[in-house]
């Protein structure tokens, strides 16, 4: 399942949100500002809290929006 | 080998011009892109209270940009925020815009490219770029609760920035080259604030750290004395550059890197109009980029009828 960190307002997070949809990829939202949890699983997976953060696996991972590692990721799965 | 499709009016673009030309041309039932590689809003996308646009007591920029993106879709026009332009050719009939993904014949170009933050001047710029160089305080702002913060510039933008800033810094440097420009109330707000150190007259001369950004080096220029400052991370507000490496090659630009267009925002190229703060002038705000907009639109529409009167007659 393709997760997102990311929080209410950001809007680099809601244009990796807009760019899932249109390419009709489910995914879950990890809100780091909401749950404590997130930011702690955010953290742990790239070190920081700078978001949007896409991963499938908790390894891999995009920082921001960028389509091409993106697309690159969602063939991994 | 990539799709070509025709289009009447590409719009590069989805700030404030760009918007309002595709909200007139998709009025004017013309077949009508908008290509935008940033954020939707440009500039204003993430400003939080406009107070000179009439009509607004006081709006936030993404609930103004909203309603003209509304506007213009329910009016026919696309807008593809994804699909990024690698080369355009003006100067043939029609004209190319060549995307990641497909080829763009369109008969007229409105650009509407506007500005972008300038970056900070530094080599370990790329480096540390969102590893403790931030360029959106409201994106990236979050991410530094109970940090220490600089911002480098002295103009409204830092000004404000900082302001933001200061409900997550457990510290702030505001440190600017020269003296402040910013009004007097964002001005007074933040010297009221007791987290924050103006540092005046200064100028950034490294950035340090191992992944990520550490320290900054500063040199205050009126003593003459070179400081180390620990910081987590810092947010520049040096200006804005216009958005034109992709038509270096194709129109003859200005001094300060612009499209020279008059009122009537033709450029040298017959059919392609440059729109908002892309365009050489002296006033860049919302209404006038607006107002841009409204006028490409208006005389990209007369351009593509006489194109199509000369095509009939032969
Ligand atoms: C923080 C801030 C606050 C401001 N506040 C006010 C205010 O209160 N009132 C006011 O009147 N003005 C204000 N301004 C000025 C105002 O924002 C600008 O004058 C106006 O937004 C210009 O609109 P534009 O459409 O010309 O350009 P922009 O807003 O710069 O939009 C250009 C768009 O083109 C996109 N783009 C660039 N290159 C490409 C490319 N190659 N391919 C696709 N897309 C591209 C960019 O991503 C951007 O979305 C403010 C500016 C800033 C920075």
């Amino acid at each position: 399942m393709v997760k997102v960190y990311s929080f209410e307002g950001c809007p680099w997070c809601d244009k990796v949100k807009r760019f899932l949809d249109a390419r009709g990829v489910e995914y879950e939202v990890r809100d780091v500002e909401e749950s404590e949890e997130a930011a702690k699983e955010c953290l742990k997976i790239s070190g920081d809290l700078a978001v949007p953060v896409t991963t499938i696996d908790g390894v891999n991972y995009v920082v921001g929006f960028d389509k091409r590692k993106i697309e690159e990721l969602l063939a991994t799965a | 080998m990539k799709e070509r499709i025709h289009k009447d009016v590409v719009i590069i673009g989805a700030g404030m011009a760009g918007l309002t030309a595709a909200l007139y041309c998709g009025r004017m039932n013309l077949d009508t892109l908008v290509l935008e590689n940033g954020l939707i809003g440009g500039q204003i996308a993430n400003a939080t209270d406009i107070e000179n646009y009439p009509g607004f007591v006081s709006v936030r920029g993404g609930d103004l940009i909203s309603t003209i993106q509304t506007q213009a879709e329910n009016f026919g026009a696309v807008i593809d925020e994804f699909d990024e332009i690698e080369k355009v050719s003006l100067k043939t009939s029609p004209k190319i815009i060549e995307t990641q993904e497909r080829i763009y014949e369109a008969d007229v170009v409105i650009i509407a490219s506007g500005m972008n933050r300038r970056k900070l001047p530094l080599p370990e710029e790329k480096k540390f770029s969102g590893r403790g160089v931030h360029y959106c305080e409201l994106c990236d702002g979050h991410a530094y609760d109970g940090k220490i913060i600089a911002v480098a510039g002295g103009g409204n933008a830092a000004v404000d920035a900082a302001n933001f800033l200061t409900k997550y810094a457990k510290k702030l440097y505001l440190i600017h080259r020269s003296e402040l420009r910013a009004d007097d109330f964002s001005q007074k707000r933040l010297r009221a604030n007791e987290k924050v150190t103006i540092m005046l007259q200064t100028d950034i001369k490294a950035l340090r750290g191992d992944k990520r950004l550490e320290e900054v080096e500063v040199f205050d220029k009126k003593s003459g004395e070179t400081k180390t400052l620990s910081i987590d991370g810092i947010f520049v507000n040096i200006g804005v550059e216009p958005n034109t490496q992709l038509f270096k090659d194709e129109l003859t630009l200005t001094a300060s890197g612009r499209i020279p267009a008059g009122e009537d925002c033709k450029t040298e190229i017959a059919g392609v109009f440059a729109a908002g703060d892309v365009r050489e002038k002296e006033i860049r705000q919302l209404t006038t980029a607006a107002a841009d907009g409204t006028t490409a639109a208006l005389l990209a529409e007369k351009y593509l009828s006489k194109l199509k009167e000369t095509d009939l007659n032969g």
